[in-house]
């Protein structure tokens, strides 16, 4: 353990704190202005400024006080949290987010963030009733409390008449060293009154061997008689008071106190009681009193555990039970039952490293599989059987271990909503479902960008101005919903709104004025919609600052299909559009189906395959690329043909080719090998980035014969498949137009 | 044979930092992150000096203060409570329940194993 990695678990607290704290001032708005929810906001900024002090990090510490402060005032009451505050809040925590992410990254502030917390800070200034400016005005206040508190022990003395004060100085060892000596404060406290008694405490001197002659082992106690106030004498140790135990005890101090002194110090109770006795600021009598009720209260209140230790010494009832009993009486009855989730931090790059070696695992048992086959042997086989099922296992509980939970990511857009909501003047509620739907966090990461740009969309263009709404009959506020849940070893991500929807004329008026489609085209307003992926077509009228021009659906696309999944659009004129987006669960390892064209292996997800059949075996559409699988015309492309793969060197017999046929969102198409395999569970491995431009490869795979296997991208080829057919069946259709 | 301290905060971080200060000066360490999971912890373990915080989800310092203050084992076991300043209140409710001192947040280890050597030594 050392301060770095005490470091990364602050910033990763901090985070998760200020996640925390987004998401308590959100219910705050939403009007959930519970105790728990206050206190949950207070915290965060407590607990960072207590940990960003501990490692120094002082802006971080300035800017979180204010801010913890007027949070404590809010908790208790003194200020009220209007809307206007809940905003100023929010910006608060990101600019504290901010500062944490500039440590984090090792970078200085920037002016500009300086600044706007020093803006922020004023505006937090405002609601602090007094304004009053950081730290050392509250020290200030405390100093002044601890006076005023001070001054009212002291209220009972008779003023102008000298009388006696206790003082018990520990002054701290380094005194010396530090160029003080104890004798100068005691001659200097000679000169306020008098010192009727001085007791030398030689308790903590050392051995000679050890004793060090520039610390300080002595302690003393001393009476003065004297007509200065408490302030007087607290001067004479103004040098030594950080360093130093003093306490200083008025005139005619309760017996109590006297008491509670003795114990508070080091030394025995006995020892210090005789010198006070001895300076008769108490009688023997009351001492002995005072000790020895406290002493039968002990006696008393330690009963159940004497009696506890001796039956367990005397073997009279295990020592189970007495500890179960013990236990109990430790209990308190508020104690609720522990529902806390017990997890633990661990880094990311661990489990990434876990779940590649398990890749590693995962291929060796397919490669002893294959040899334990050609053995031939029955037990070994057996053997074999039962270890891939545990290795089965363990890549499942490996995997599991990186899944998380949607919500978080869901719960990160009730800012974004709220924000976007507040700036367009436009009131939406943002519904969640799903949000216990788990997702490797690999995805997530990647999700967020494309997650975000479409809910943007949605808030800009979607929803309507409430003006709009109430013409059109709808609630003023609009509603968009998140929901997320599993199908089919998918993941389904859906985005809606109960907007307009989109205007199917005015895209495809943009995309005929673009020269994206013929003007004569009939098209489905499925295929219309879906024009909207198509890289600049933007159909906004008005260009804000949220949504940019023409960039962006397209680019929402090709990220959710670098995450071997796909996106739908779903619109209804007037009722509103959906974006449903469907991922595969985890990216690292997938079950996948084995072809091979021309001596070349290839993986087919397993997820996407429907069905194989001989493709000899299947009514072809006469020149063209299709086949018509039960009424239904599927295209189809030859793997050996896009991938121009050289045919064997001998051909050992005429192999006959196999369709397999694959879906991928709504579409389908056939893919043309020559081998089927079979299924195996492959690992992927990203191709380098020099060839991640490559269409229809998503990634490679070791197969358990230490071959190397291409793992296809499906969406792709299927987009290839019909695009070719499409282009050929309009060739063939102007053939049939011109005579020959 | 040393001396055990356990520290009770809410904040893995902090008690990292704390729990590296005090092991460098000798003492063993056990960390809680709530008053109920140090009462849990102290189960008849050997604890010398207990630090913790007041705000705490769960159970809070003040809270655990008392309970531990109810364990015949551990009554007279001293307690440090880590607060905010001006929160005079707290130190006083505290002190009421039986805390031994207080440090204000935020402090630096140094300001910590000060306060801890004057209740006890490693």
């Amino acid at each position: 353990m050392s301060m770095e990695s005490a470091l990364q678990t602050f910033y990763a607290e901090a985070e998760e704190l200020l996640h925390n704290m987004e998401a308590a001032l959100l219910r705050l708005e939403d009007g959930e202005a519970d105790s728990e929810t206050m206190n949950e906001i207070f915290r965060a900024a407590h607990t960072i400024k207590g940990s960003a002090g501990l490692f120094g990090l002082h802006a971080i510490v300035g800017f979180t006080h204010v801010v913890e402060n007027l949070l404590d005032r809010a908790r208790a009451g003194t200020v009220i949290i209007d809307t206007h505050l809940q905003g100023v809040l929010l910006r608060c925590r990101d600019h504290m987010a901010a500062l944490v992410a500039d440590v984090a990254n090792g970078r200085d502030s920037t002016p500009d963030l300086l600044q706007s917390g020093d803006l922020l800070l004023r505006e937090l200034m405002a609601y602090l009733e007094a304004p009053r400016s950081d730290a050392v005005a509250a020290d200030a206040s405390e100093t002044e409390q601890a006076a005023a508190a001070a001054a009212q022990d002291d209220a009972n003395i008779p003023p102008g008449r000298a009388d006696t004060w206790h003082l018990s100085l520990r002054l701290g060892p380094d005194v010396l060293r530090n160029g003080m000596d104890p004798l100068s404060f005691i001659r200097f406290l000679g000169t306020l009154g008098e010192i009727t008694q001085l007791v030398t405490l030689d308790d903590h001197l050392p051995d000679l061997e050890s004793y060090d002659a520039e610390t300080l082992y002595l302690a003393f106690e001393i009476d003065l008689r004297t007509d200065a106030g408490r302030a007087e004498i607290e001067d004479v140790f103004t040098f030594v008071r950080d360093d130093s135990d003093i306490r200083i005890l008025p005139p005619y101090t309760k017996v109590e106190e006297y008491i509670q002194l003795i114990h508070s110090l080091p030394e025995g109770n006995q020892r210090l009681g005789e010198i006070l006795i001895q300076s008769g600021a108490l009688t023997r009598d009351s001492l002995e009193r005072a000790l020895t009720t406290q002493a039968i209260i002990n006696q008393q209140e330690q009963k159940p555990q004497l009696l506890g230790e001796i039956l367990a010494v005397q073997q009279a009832i295990p020592n189970e039970v007495v500890s179960a009993a013990l236990e109990r009486q430790k209990k308190s009855p508020e104690r609720k039952p522990a529902a806390e989730a017990r997890t633990i931090r661990v880094d990311a790059e661990k489990l990434d490293h876990l779940i590649n070696l398990i890749g590693e695992l995962v291929i060796s048992r397919q490669r002893v599989d294959l040899l334990a086959a050609q053995t031939g042997s029955g037990p070994l086989l057996e053997a074999v059987a039962a270890l891939g099922g545990f290795t089965e296992h363990i890549r499942d509980a490996a995997l599991t271990l990186r899944m998380v939970q949607i919500g978080d990511t869901f719960q990160r857009f009730r800012r974004i909503v709220r924000d976007t909501a507040h700036e367009l003047g436009k009131s939406i509620d943002l519904e969640i479902s799903g949000a216990e739907t788990e997702l490797d966090r690999s995805m997530v990461e990647k999700l967020t960008d494309p997650l975000t740009h479409i809910v943007r969309n949605a808030l800009d263009h979607g929803i309507e101005s409430v003006e709009t709404r109430r013409e059109r009959g709808k609630s003023d506020t609009g509603t968009l919903r998140l929901s997320a849940y599993h199908d089919a070893g998918n993941i389904v991500i859906e985005i809606s709104d109960d907007g307009g929807g989109l205007n199917v004329e005015k895209i495809r008026a943009k995309a005929v004025a673009n020269g994206l489609i013929d003007p004569n085209l009939e098209l489905s307003s499925y295929d219309l919609h879906q024009l909207i992926f198509h890289p600049g077509l933007s159909t906004a009228e008005k260009v804000t600052d949220l949504s940019g021009r023409g960039v962006g659906m397209d680019v929402v696309k090709r990220n959710i299909e670098a995450l071997q999944g796909g996106i739908d659009i779903e619109s209804t004129p007037g009722e509103g559009t959906l974006f449903r987006i469907r991922l595969p669960l985890t990216l690292a390892i997938i079950d996948g189906f084995h072809v091979a064209a021309r001596n070349t292996q290839f993986i087919i997800p397993q997820t996407t395959v429907l069905e194989c059949m001989d493709l000899a075996s299947l009514p072809a559409v006469k020149g063209r690329n299709c086949v018509n699988l039960r009424g239904e015309p599927i295209p189809f492309i030859r793997l050996s043909d896009i991938f121009a793969l050289a045919p064997a060197a001998f051909a050992v017999q005429d192999v006959r080719e196999k369709l397999v046929v694959v879906q991928f969102g709504n579409e389908r198409a056939g893919i043309v090998v020559e081998h089927l395999y079979g299924e195996v569970q492959t690992v992927v491995k990203p191709l380098s980035p020099i060839f991640q431009a490559l269409k229809g490869v998503g990634g490679s795979s070791l197969l358990g014969s230490g071959d190397i296997a291409f793992i296809l991208d499906i969406p792709q080829l299927i987009e290839l498949a019909i695009l070719r057919e499409a282009r050929q069946a309009a060739q063939a259709g102007r053939k049939q137009e011109q005579p020959l | 044979m040393g001396k055990t301290i356990m520290i009770v905060d809410d904040s893995a971080s902090l008690r990292q930092v704390v729990a590296i200060a005090l092991k460098g000066a000798g003492y063993d360490v056990v960390e809680a992150q709530n008053g109920q999971d140090a009462l849990s912890k102290l189960d008849g373990k050997k604890i010398n000096l207990i630090i913790s915080d007041v705000n705490m989800p769960v159970m809070d310092g003040i809270s655990m203060v008392k309970e531990v203050k109810k364990l015949p084992a551990y009554k007279f076991t001293p307690i440090i409570m880590l607060t905010t300043e001006g929160a005079d209140d707290k130190k006083k409710e505290g002190q009421a329940a039986g805390a031994k001192a207080w440090i204000v947040k935020p402090f630096q280890p140094e300001q910590m194993l000060k306060a801890v050597s004057m209740l006890i030594a490693p």
